[in-house]
């Protein structure tokens, strides 16, 4: 024992030496391995540039080209592929600049500005979830564009959504798209049961106890511990007169209390809390679920999963006593620091063009942030669209606060707390207001 | 003088096959956990990441980590959890030994394939134990109902107490063939000359265990289960993928919990500070590895 | 029992190692048939031992997106095994062959560095390799996952090389080889099966990295197959006929080698992980 003793702290020597010379000991480790192998020599100065150098070989016209990357988190196989072919049409409707779009999961791309802004490897512009642009733009990941912005003759956009972009009186970037939640529904299954379509909680859960069977739940949501899991509460919060800021009202606990007798009673799944939307979706799709609460972009996915399923959508139910509320989810773009401005902004300029801005908003299953597009006009006359429109002008937005993330933490932990069971309800949004209290008087 | 000579040389030799392989472990292993003790005396965040100068916080983080309640669960589930594993894979893995002993005609090649979950990627096992435990069309679920022992369908992973089980179940299913092989090697050194005495004597079966077996095996058992310590304390993988930690925070431990104070708060010293508590509890049970194999004279 | 003759016995034994193998096994067939399922089954309600519809579409959805991350993994698996085996082959054989001083140390170092998990020097490795600007390259992956075979191969060769007759080499040297020609031409040729295995296990424990590839290299470009299947249910967590067919191939090498060299890997093992 003493001898061992005696070689690991021999070992903790050697090792607390190497710190002197850290700096320098570093260097020639990195480059061990291209001297012990040659054969990963040939590969290893491929894999720094892999990813323009594929965009390059699938879009050959790129020489001579300001060479731009743009950053997105909308998967490449539903209305990712819409955002290809935009960034594509960019590309070829001129030959100055050229766009990499780059698909990144929403996670990882948080992950990547937020440590890209010092280890330096930020894409020149990229897109960024509405809620989540105030805390980006307080860590310094984007551009201040004001003057830009104020000198730019289409700056036209509605007001909830280019507030969701200004930090500290300045702005840092540009509204994409928007959406809201609303509520899908199976309408074979309801005919079958013999259900209107619900539009107040007792409807809905007079519904769901009609509607669940053995193979199928009432309704599928997404109560993930991620901000889609509090984006997905929102609507019931607001609607029963609760408040993001009073977490411990009557209104607050009313709608928590509510969603828990729902899973209770087994109208919702437990496995709502591992759910995202797009796994509600495809509850949804495969007829695991009468009901859903989703947002238009699922459309596609929808058309993709079960292009037989007979659905409409109706707004979210409201609480009893409420009114109906909705709440703003959409995508911003901004241009990132260091990176190419001028060119950054002309892309991004085009893309929130009026024009560009209703396509690729209609494509992707979003609504043009714009104040110049009229959303109800242009759906007028699609029973799907149409109610995410109408619903889109009262949609209110979360925050803008650089500390959103933290409280959307706080809210989402404590939907999670009590639909697993961990904590009751008074306890859950007690201990998520206090967290939200302590992070408002940093 | 020339043996001397001839000496020296020799040791040159030595270093020179030996010396690149030490010096890498020291970079890539040692230096990195010095490193860590720096850290977690820093204001490391991600806005003070790329900064030369970062302010010296003293104890701060660790006071900080010791304050936070889901750190101190994440001490305690390390701990349920890795006691939990080494229960069942060393009960099942001992009782697999013994069996796959007998001789009979597949034992060998039998055993053999049992040892292949050993060799899976943790990803892929902790995702299909994350099916077969998932609640709604899971199979585990579907077979416990099928049999009547439960009347309604368990969220295995969506509650706290089952989730930590599922991921004991998850990670034995690992540990097990590695228990089973370290206690056959252990097994097939005791002579069986020893067995055939105690049966002339009239020993039972059950005799001959724990008069012979378990004490010869004594230090195998011992280094099978330090070793079995070291090894599950350490989980990461398994846990990340298949519970995140959750449902909230009911299943994190310490390395889990280290991963996302860093990279996902990006709360770097916290994190650090984190990964040295994993590493002081490590350090203290490899310590007593080390005294039970000196002693079995492998050094 | 007792009253069984050893034949029937013998069959018996057999029988039930047969059911205990399949109970155990079971996870892993259940990875496999799941990935030929259609949606609709997987999410039906009652789960179904054997498909309805034999489909290899979940393969196919993932074509796609493979050639990329097996191309990483393939890189990331072979880069590391070379590496790890260069350091430690001529580390093991020097520990076997040479009294030097402290030789007790640099067993230690390897001992202890074995039994120290990745999830310790991640925030210390992610901090170096962001300062010497290897986020997001193969070198990160390839460095760091070689640490976790390094020790292991060292501590399972030094037996087969402390067993092998000196004489060999002695002789060889009498004939005007020098140490390394002795090493190359003797020792390396005489352990060639050992030394294939501690190949397998270091590819092996490359591939089935996912901390160290997921924290290091988060472009999609760059990932291998763990972290991509890890990506990929994180998005789409339910369709599990996807993820298992994903599954399927990551686990392919593994069980390949592990079939092809059966014998030799649970030798190894038991070596790699306990003696000094």
């Amino acid at each position: 024992m003493k001898r061992s003793l005696a070689v690991l702290t021999a070992l903790a020597m050697t090792a607390g030496t190497l710190i002197g010379c850290g700096g320098s000991a570093d260097t020639p480790a990195a480059e061990q391995p291209a001297q012990e192998q040659p054969a990963k020599e040939e590969q290893a100065p491929q894999a720094e540039s892999t990813d323009t150098e594929t965009a390059e070989a699938e879009n050959s016209g790129a020489e001579g080209r300001t060479e731009i990357t743009f950053w997105h988190y909308m998967s490449e196989d539903k209305e990712g592929k819409f955002v290809n072919e935009a960034v594509e049409e960019f590309n070829n409707s001129q030959d100055e600049i050229f766009v990499n779009a780059q698909y990144l999961p929403r996670a990882e791309l948080m992950k990547q500005y937020t440590i890209g802004v010092v280890s330096g490897e930020l894409p020149d512009c990229g897109m960024v979830d509405n809620p989540d642009h105030n805390s980006y733009a307080s860590m310094g990941v984007f551009e201040d564009i004001t003057d830009l912005y104020n000198s730019w003759d289409e700056a036209n956009f509605m007001e909830g959504s280019i507030n969701s972009c200004y930090y500290d009186g300045k702005l840092y970037g540009l509204p994409w798209g928007n959406n809201c939640l609303g509520l899908f529904y199976n309408k074979e299954m309801l005919d079958a049961a013999g259900v209107e379509v619900p539009t107040t909680w007792s409807e809905l859960e007079a519904a769901c106890e009609k509607l669940t069977t053995d193979s199928c739940k009432g309704l599928a949501i997404s109560a993930i511990g991620n901000e889609e899991g509090t984006f997905q509460y929102m609507p019931w919060l607001l609607s029963s007169g609760g408040s993001v800021m009073d977490l411990t009202s009557e209104g607050s606990k009313e709608s928590m209390t509510y969603l828990y007798n729902l899973i209770e009673k087994g109208y919702v799944s437990r496995e709502c809390v591992n759910w995202t939307q797009a796994d509600a979706e495809k509850q949804f799709a495969a007829g695991q679920a009468a009901m859903m609460i989703n947002g238009p972009w699922q459309f596609s996915g929808l058309a993709n999963d079960a292009p037989d399923l007979d659905y409409g959508v109706a707004k979210v139910p409201k609480a009893d006593d409420g009114d109906y509320a909705s709440v703003l989810g959409g995508e911003n773009v901004a241009i990132c620091t260091g990176a190419n401005v001028e060119a950054s902004w002309t892309f991004l300029t085009w893309i929130t063009s009026k024009e560009k801005s209703q396509e690729i908003c209609k494509s992707i299953g979003r609504f043009s942030p714009r104040a110049d597009v009229n959303v109800q006009e242009m759906f007028e006359g699609d029973p799907l669209n149409s109610v995410f429109a109408e619903v889109m002008p009262n949609a209110q937005s979360r925050g803008p606060s650089p500390d959103w993330p933290e409280i959307s933490a706080a809210i989402y932990t404590a939907q999670q707390e009590v639909f697993t069971g961990q904590k009751d309800v008074d306890t859950a949004m007690a201990d998520a207001q206090a967290k939200i209290d302590a992070i408002s008087q940093k | 003088m020339g043996a001397n000579k001839m000496d020296r040389k020799e040791q040159m030799l030595g270093y020179l096959f030996i010396v690149p392989a030490v010096v890498y472990m020291l970079i890539f292993i040692g230096y990195p956990i010095v490193y860590n003790w720096i850290v977690s005396f820093q204001d490391v965040t991600a806005l003070t990441l790329g900064s030369d100068t970062r302010d010296f916080l003293g104890f701060a983080n660790y006071k900080a980590i010791f304050a936070d309640v889901t750190f101190r669960k994440a001490l305690l589930h390390t701990f349920v959890y890795t006691v939990g594993c080494l229960v069942i894979q060393f009960s099942l893995g001992f009782l697999f030994a013994m069996f796959f002993a007998k001789k009979f005609t597949f034992s060998k090649p039998i055993r053999g394939f049992i040892v292949i979950s050993w060799m899976l990627p943790v990803t892929v096992t902790a995702l299909v134990f994350k099916f077969m435990f998932a609640e709604g069309n899971g199979i585990i679920n579907a077979i416990l109902l099928g049999l009547h022992i439960i009347d309604q369908p368990i969220g295995w992973l969506l509650n706290g107490n089952t989730a930590m089980l599922g991921l004991i179940i998850a990670n034995s299913w690992v540990g097990i063939p590695f228990n089973m092989l370290l206690l056959t090697t252990g097994l097939n050194d005791i002579s069986t000359d020893i067995y055939e005495a105690a049966s002339i004597d009239g020993a039972t079966g059950w005799q001959k265990f724990v008069r012979i077996t378990v004490p010869l095996l004594k230090p195998t058992i011992m280094s099978v289960l330090v070793l079995g310590f070291v090894l599950t304390f350490k989980v990461f993988d398994l846990v990340y993928v298949m519970t995140g930690g959750g449902p909230v925070d009911a299943t994190e431990v310490l390395s889990t919990y280290s991963y996302k104070l860093s990279f996902q708060l990006f709360h770097f010293g916290e994190g650090a500070a984190v990964a040295n508590i994993l590493f002081i509890c490590l350090f203290l049970v490899a310590l007593i590895y080390l005294k039970t194999i000196s002693r079995d004279e492998m050094m | 029992m007792k009253h069984l003759n050893a034949k029937q016995k013998n069959i018996l034994m057999n029988i039930v190692a047969v059911i205990v193998a399949c109970i155990f096994l079971f996870p892993l067939y259940w990875i496999v048939v799941n990935s030929f399922k259609l949606d609709n089954e997987i999410f039906a309600a009652v789960p179904t031992f054997w498909p309805q519809q034999f489909t290899l579409k979940a393969y196919q959805e993932q074509l796609g997106s493979l050639s990329v991350t097996l191309k990483n993994s393939v890189i990331i698996a072979i880069g590391s095994m070379a590496l790890a085996l260069c350091l430690s082959v001529p580390a093991a054989y020097g520990l076997a062959r040479y009294k030097v001083r402290g030789m007790k140390i640099f067993v230690l170092v390897f001992l202890i560095t074995q039994m120290l998990p990745a999830s310790l020097v991640l925030t210390p490795l992610f901090l170096i390799f962001s300062k010497l600007g290897i986020l997001n390259s193969y070198f990160a992956p390839i460095l760091s996952t070689a640490t976790i075979s390094i020790p292991f191969v060292v501590l399972m060769l030094r037996p087969g090389f402390l067993n092998m007759p000196k004489e060999l080499e002695d002789a060889a040297k009498i004939d005007g080889c020098n140490a390394f020609s002795a090493f190359f031409k003797i020792a390396l040729p005489i352990c060639k099966p050992t030394v294939i295995t501690a190949a397998c296990f270091s590819f092996v424990f490359a591939w089935n990295d996912l901390a160290y590839s997921m924290t290091f290299n988060v472009k999609e470009a760059m990932r291998p197959m763990t972290s991509a299947i890890y990506t990929f249910m994180n998005q789409y967590g339910t369709k599990w006929n996807s993820i298992m067919a994903y599954g399927v191939l990551l686990i392919l090498p593994s069980c390949f080698i592990f079939v092809t060299m059966q014998k030799h890997i649970v030798e190894g093992m038991t070596s790699g992980s306990v003696k000094g």
